[in-house]
């Protein structure tokens, strides 16, 4: 399920809006409240139709970072995050390279750098709304395979970036000190691309799949979970409706509170 | 444009008479039809037909299941409720060998649902559920005993009394293989220049586009008036999957019948030149030229440019000469690909010319291809045997219409590049890497067609 123009101002106003409150609060009280840092897990997959293509393939990445979490007091949290992704590309063939190449390698690794931020809009009674929003880059790294079997030497070497922007309302129950649940539901703008080189002795050929902002939308169950004075133990799972089914999603994270 | 007086008279040569039949097909190698009895006698079809809604393949495994086997002494209770504990939605046990078919959790892949069935030391082996597809091959009466060239299962290849030859399984140029990539798009369209093509014939019928060009004749009726030149379409592109005759190697491609030899199986340069500028300007993808003249000639060179430059990918036979040197065209290089003859058992045929020019070689020993009715004479089917480059080369010039179809973006150096790379180096015993009696090998139309998977 893909949405393009609409959605995408729907995004970005969302994004602005963010940005605002982060400014506002920051120009309030400039000063950092909290401090937290710790490991983060994601998942996700995503069934994507890349452009010029009529079928479908999966992109599933998963990341695992170091985070910091920076409290600006009044609710507003920023979060930074940096580490390794993985992806795989289950199903991708470069059908216009002159050996047609099909993916079925393991995935494919990159540098990953994110950037969070969250801010209350709403405090009632046990139930709090936010708005929340999440940017994340995989830089991924070429990986080179030798073509066997062919009467020349050759080879394919591909490399892929991604990046993913999410925004979107959270609605939370303060159960306790302890335990906050709550229920996400966001847009995902989603942009892609794998570039792969093939080469046989003089024959050679360069195919980029790209996906270009393609958005989604995403519902996810969630819960920050205080293990204990210092440790907050943070879950989410979720998925992401298309047609004919739906791709997951999934993070969790360890953070330390100094 | 003026012709410099020396190349005027390098020209003259080029005017002596082309023994092509001599170059077609060697005496020894083709039997006609007649002498064969009953043995071609129509029979009923025996293979259903298949319909094939695409050309590409599809994934190679389902996307939402496994199978899994767990280690010997696991109760079948146990293993049941182990799998029903990952949260599957559908577990199946398959009988007498212990192999549960199962549904995996939605949102999980395939791979991820491997990776974690394979961490549990109750299992024994977790595999992807692989595709399987119908045994797609042509319903074409002789394919599966006749035609080794396109698909080698081994045996004995029996032609007639004093006619049998054990072939070696597999010294084919896959093309089963390649079909369930492509069977060719009927807009790609190859050109035969030689003596016509039968339009009448039940294997062509259907797939000529035009009555062609008659150069020899000057005409608009390339009829053939020899039989050379409808058995080479057939080869190249013969109906398939029509329960008759053969099948050819770009099942779904169409012919431009263009006449450059005379009833004789004689032609001049001028008629080949003609017939190349001609099918070129008529938008062929690719051009065959099953003959050739022993003479250089900048003219018919040019042609050979003329068509390159054009996009079209031009074919023609090494000649059959042993130990005699390429022929023209096929032996300019940079615009034509050599193509040797091999045999049933991927052995350079005994009567192949050779040279630096030769590019590739492909079967050209008893292949069986249509012929006119006229020239099996009535009650026969009109199909014979014939050996030499004629035949070899046509199985090129359909694998260069099956790569034209799938990937129409690439240009004609780039086709040649794939059929000469993708090539089996059948000699690679004796002989390692490109050489001049097979080039870079016999064509394998599987490897440069169907998908390279990267591990």
């Amino acid at each position: 399920m893909t949405m393009r123009s609409g959605g995408a101002r729907r995004l970005i106003s969302l994004g602005i809006a963010l940005a605002f409150l982060a400014a506002r609060a920051t120009a309030a009280e400039p000063k950092v409240k909290t401090f937290m840092a710790g490991l983060d897990f994601d998942h996700f997959a995503r069934t994507i139709v890349w452009d010029g293509d009529t079928g479908s393939s999966a992109l599933r990445a998963n990341l695992v970072s170091a985070r910091a979490d920076l409290g600006f007091g009044k609710g507003l949290t920023l979060s930074l995050s940096a580490g390794l992704s993985l992806t795989g590309f289950d199903g991708l063939a470069f059908g216009t390279l002159p050996i047609t190449l099909e993916y079925d390698a393991s995935p494919m690794k990159g540098l990953v750098l994110g950037a969070g931020l969250e801010a209350r809009l709403l405090n009632s009674g046990h139930f709090e709304i936010k708005a929340a929003g999440r940017f994340v880059s995989s830089f991924g790294m070429s990986k080179t395979w030798p073509l066997e079997g062919f009467s020349v030497e050759g080879e394919a070497k591909g490399r892929t970036n991604w990046m993913e922007a999410s925004a979107g309302p959270r609605l939370a129950y303060i159960l306790s000190d302890a335990f906050v649940p709550y229920l996400e539901v966001s847009v995902r703008w989603l942009r892609a691309d794998f570039r792969m080189e093939e080469t046989l002795d003089d024959l050679d050929g360069l195919e980029t799949k790209r996906i270009n902002g393609d958005l989604f939308y995403s519902v996810a169950l969630g819960g920050d979970a205080r293990v204990s004075g210092r440790l907050t133990l943070k879950a989410k799972a979720g998925f992401v409706p298309r047609a004919g089914g739906a791709d997951s999603l999934a993070s969790v994270g360890l953070l330390y509170a100094f | 444009m003026k012709v410099p007086a020396k190349r005027s008279v390098k020209a003259i040569p080029a005017l002596l008479i082309l023994l092509f039949a001599g170059l077609g097909t060697t005496d020894a190698g083709w039997i006609r039809q007649t002498k064969l009895g009953d043995r071609f006698l129509r029979r009923p079809a025996r293979v259903q037909r298949f319909e094939r809604p695409a050309l590409r393949r599809g994934p190679r495994y389902a996307a939402d299941r496994v199978l899994v086997r767990f280690k010997p002494g696991v109760a079948d209770a146990y293993a049941e409720g182990l799998l029903r504990s990952y949260g599957f939605s559908s577990i199946r046990l398959i009988p007498r060998i212990g192999v549960y078919s199962v549904r995996t959790s939605p949102g999980a892949s395939v791979a991820e649902t491997l990776a974690m069935l394979r961490r549990n030391g109750d299992i024994e082996q977790a595999r992807p559920d692989y595709r399987a597809r119908l045994a797609d091959t042509p319903n074409d009466e002789f394919f599966a005993r006749y035609q080794y060239n396109l698909r080698n299962l081994g045996g004995i290849l029996d032609i007639g009394p004093g006619f049998q030859f054990p072939m070696t399984a597999g010294a084919d140029i896959k093309a089963a293989l390649a079909w369930d990539a492509a069977l060719g798009d009927p807009e790609v369209v190859i050109a035969i220049l030689d003596s016509g093509v039968d339009r009448t014939h039940p294997d062509l019928a259907a797939k000529v586009v035009s009555p062609g060009r008659d150069i020899a004749n000057d005409d608009d009726d390339a009829t053939d008036d020899h039989w050379h030149g409808t058995h080479v379409a057939g080869i190249a592109a013969a109906d398939s999957n029509n329960t008759e005759g053969i099948s050819g190697v770009a099942r779904n491609c169409k012919i431009l019948p263009v006449k450059v030899m005379d009833a004789d199986g004689n032609g001049l340069y001028s008629w080949i030149i003609d017939g190349i500028i001609w099918a070129t300007d008529q938008g062929a993808d690719v051009i065959n030229l099953s003959l050739g003249g022993d003479f250089d000639d900048p003219f018919l060179e040019e042609a050979c440019k003329y068509a390159f430059d054009r996009g079209v990918v031009v074919v023609a036979a090494a000649g059959n000469d042993y130990g005699g040197p390429v022929v023209y065209p096929a032996a300019y290089d940079d615009y034509v690909l050599a193509v040797a003859a091999s045999d049933f058992n991927d052995q350079a045929a005994d009567f192949s010319s050779s040279g630096p020019q030769v590019d590739v070689a492909a079967p050209g020993v008893y292949i069986l291809g249509p012929a006119p009715q006229w020239y099996v004479g009535k009650g026969n089917l009109p199909y014979v045997f014939a050996s030499g480059t004629s035949q070899a080369a046509p199985h090129v010039s359909g694998m260069a219409a099956l790569i034209r179809s799938l990937k129409p973006e690439l240009e004609p150096a780039d086709i040649m590049k794939i059929i000469r790379y993708t090539a089996d180096d059948v000699n690679a015993s004796a002989d390692r890497g490109r050489d001049d009696h097979i080039g870079y090998g016999r064509i394998n139309m599987g490897r440069a067609l169907v998908p390279y998977i990267l591990k």
